[in-house]
């Protein structure tokens, strides 16, 4: 049996149509103005705690509002992000997050690859987040 | 024996379908644009979810032939000769869509096939936009096994794939939220409500109407959960992705598999781990569809009933 290289002439013209047709879409969601951006407070941070049944014992918020996390009181963290005009939220047991503190600059990652680390900058670091470094999740 | 000739050019159906995907996505835009209802958009989650689109077509052209390879090697040894038939046109509509409910049903239930499929779920919207994000990984991770069957009983591969092509595409005007309910043909279709509960991740919606053109299968197979008006579907994934990074979304669950895979301590926890349910673990840590659901329920018992709020 021979194998052909499947991208021909035709496919080609094909991904280059497709492209540009989704090049266009985007143009115009833009143009509409589908550019929202959620900010993360208190409250937000409540309300998702709550729907995930559980209390924020203490957080840390970005001062551009666009990430946090937060110490919750069954002992896991969460994890905040804004995503356009949603919130994306994600809840991990304190083991599966590793966490950096270094000049008010926090680092956060995961052992669940589909979170993308967390990074952020903070105004002050509260005594929960070295408590938690160093009790709960592993702090290089 | 070669396969018989279809009567007919089959046309390339989805490749016809492009030009009013486009048309009807630019309309929904600007409905909930100016109408300020009927859905939200936001232009990073759409480019993601176009860009996936696109993917997917460079890998369906780089790899389907996969798929079609082993669709016709299958047929070699099928059991029917049952030809181009208008009867037989019409048993493989629904054949198809019977496979396509199962393919569904186990691409929810088993992480292999999730790993693939969990890029459709995973915008935190639901608009057309969404139908187009659909998997890179799909004949890599042999998705196409679940239509071998019908070759095998004696439909003819290209059949197979012209109503795949059309389930697809019938499958695409119900990602939305500008239509509400359809009167009866809620009872047999696949309708923007039915679909909207299949995207939702609120507790009691999750793995339910797995249907392709007809939820007549969900009805039947039990897993059928009507759309209620008190409790508005929230979508995405139970473990939201946070982010529009098309790599990401692609291949974060594969990757999830292997890392949970090279630290496995035993045998069964490598099989679990690929063909358990998402979300298996073997201390049972982490939550499953099953287990959140069990939660839910556990909680609406304890919770007082309306009436009695109500009355206090």
């Amino acid at each position: 049996m021979q194998f052909e290289n499947p991208f021909g002439v035709a496919e080609l013209i094909e991904l280059g149509g497709s492209a540009a047709v989704v090049l266009l879409m985007i143009g115009v969601a833009a143009i509409l103005g589908f550019r929202m951006s959620a900010r993360i407070d208190d409250g937000e941070l409540t309300r998702l705690a709550e729907a995930e049944g559980v209390r924020v014992d203490g957080s840390v918020i970005a001062k551009n509002g666009r990430t946090a996390l937060a110490r919750l009181s069954d002992g896991r963290v969460m994890v905040a992000r804004v995503m356009g005009a949603d919130v994306s939220a994600r809840f991990a047991p304190a083991n599966a997050v590793s966490l950096n503190v270094k000049q008010r600059r926090l680092n956060a990652t995961f052992a669940d690859t589909g979170f993308p680390p967390l990074k952020m900058r903070l105004d002050e670091q509260p005594a929960w987040l070295n408590e938690f470094s160093g009790g709960g999740g592993s702090s290089k | 024996m070669n396969p018989p000739a279809a009567p007919f050019e089959i046309p390339p159906i989805i490749t016809y379908a492009v030009p009013a995907f486009v048309l009807l996505i630019i309309i929904e835009m600007i409905y909930v644009r100016f109408a300020k209802k009927g859905g939200r958009y936001e232009y990073r989650d759409s480019a993601t979810s176009l860009a996936m689109g696109f993917g997917n077509r460079v890998f369906g052209i780089a790899f389907g032939w996969i798929a079609v390879v082993a669709y016709f090697w299958v047929y070699e040894y099928r059991l029917f000769n049952l030809g181009w038939t208008w009867p037989v046109l019409v048993a493989c509509f629904f054949a198809e869509d019977l496979a396509y409910y199962w393919f569904h049903r186990i691409a929810h239930e088993r992480r292999w096939f999730w790993a693939s499929h969990i890029v459709h779920h995973s915008s935190q919207h639901y608009n057309l936009t969404t139908a187009l994000r659909q998997t890179w990984t799909g004949v890599l991770g042999l998705s196409f096994i679940f239509w071998l069957p019908l070759v095998y009983i004696g439909f003819p591969p290209l059949m197979v794939l012209m109503f795949s092509s059309i389930s697809l595409v019938y499958q695409f005007w119900i990602h939305t939220e500008m239509i509400g309910r359809m009167g009866p043909l809620e009872w047999v279709m696949n309708t923007p409500s039915h679909h909207r509960v299949h995207h939702a991740i609120n507790a009691r919606y999750l793995d339910a109407n797995y249907a392709g053109v007809l939820i007549i299968w969900d009805r039947l197979f039990g897993s059928f959960v009507p759309e209620d008006d008190k409790e508005k579907p929230r979508y995405g994934i139970v473990s939201q992705l946070g982010t529009f990074n098309p790599f990401r979304v692609a291949f974060h669950e594969w990757i999830g598999i292997w890392r949970d895979v090279t630290h496995a301590k035993k045998l069964s926890h490598v099989v679990g781990y690929i063909f358990g349910p998402p979300g298996w673990s073997p201390d049972g840590s982490r939550k499953t569809s099953a287990s959140i659901k069990a939660d839910w329920a556990k909680q609406q018992k304890q919770a007082p009933p309306p009436e009695a709020v109500a009355a206090e």
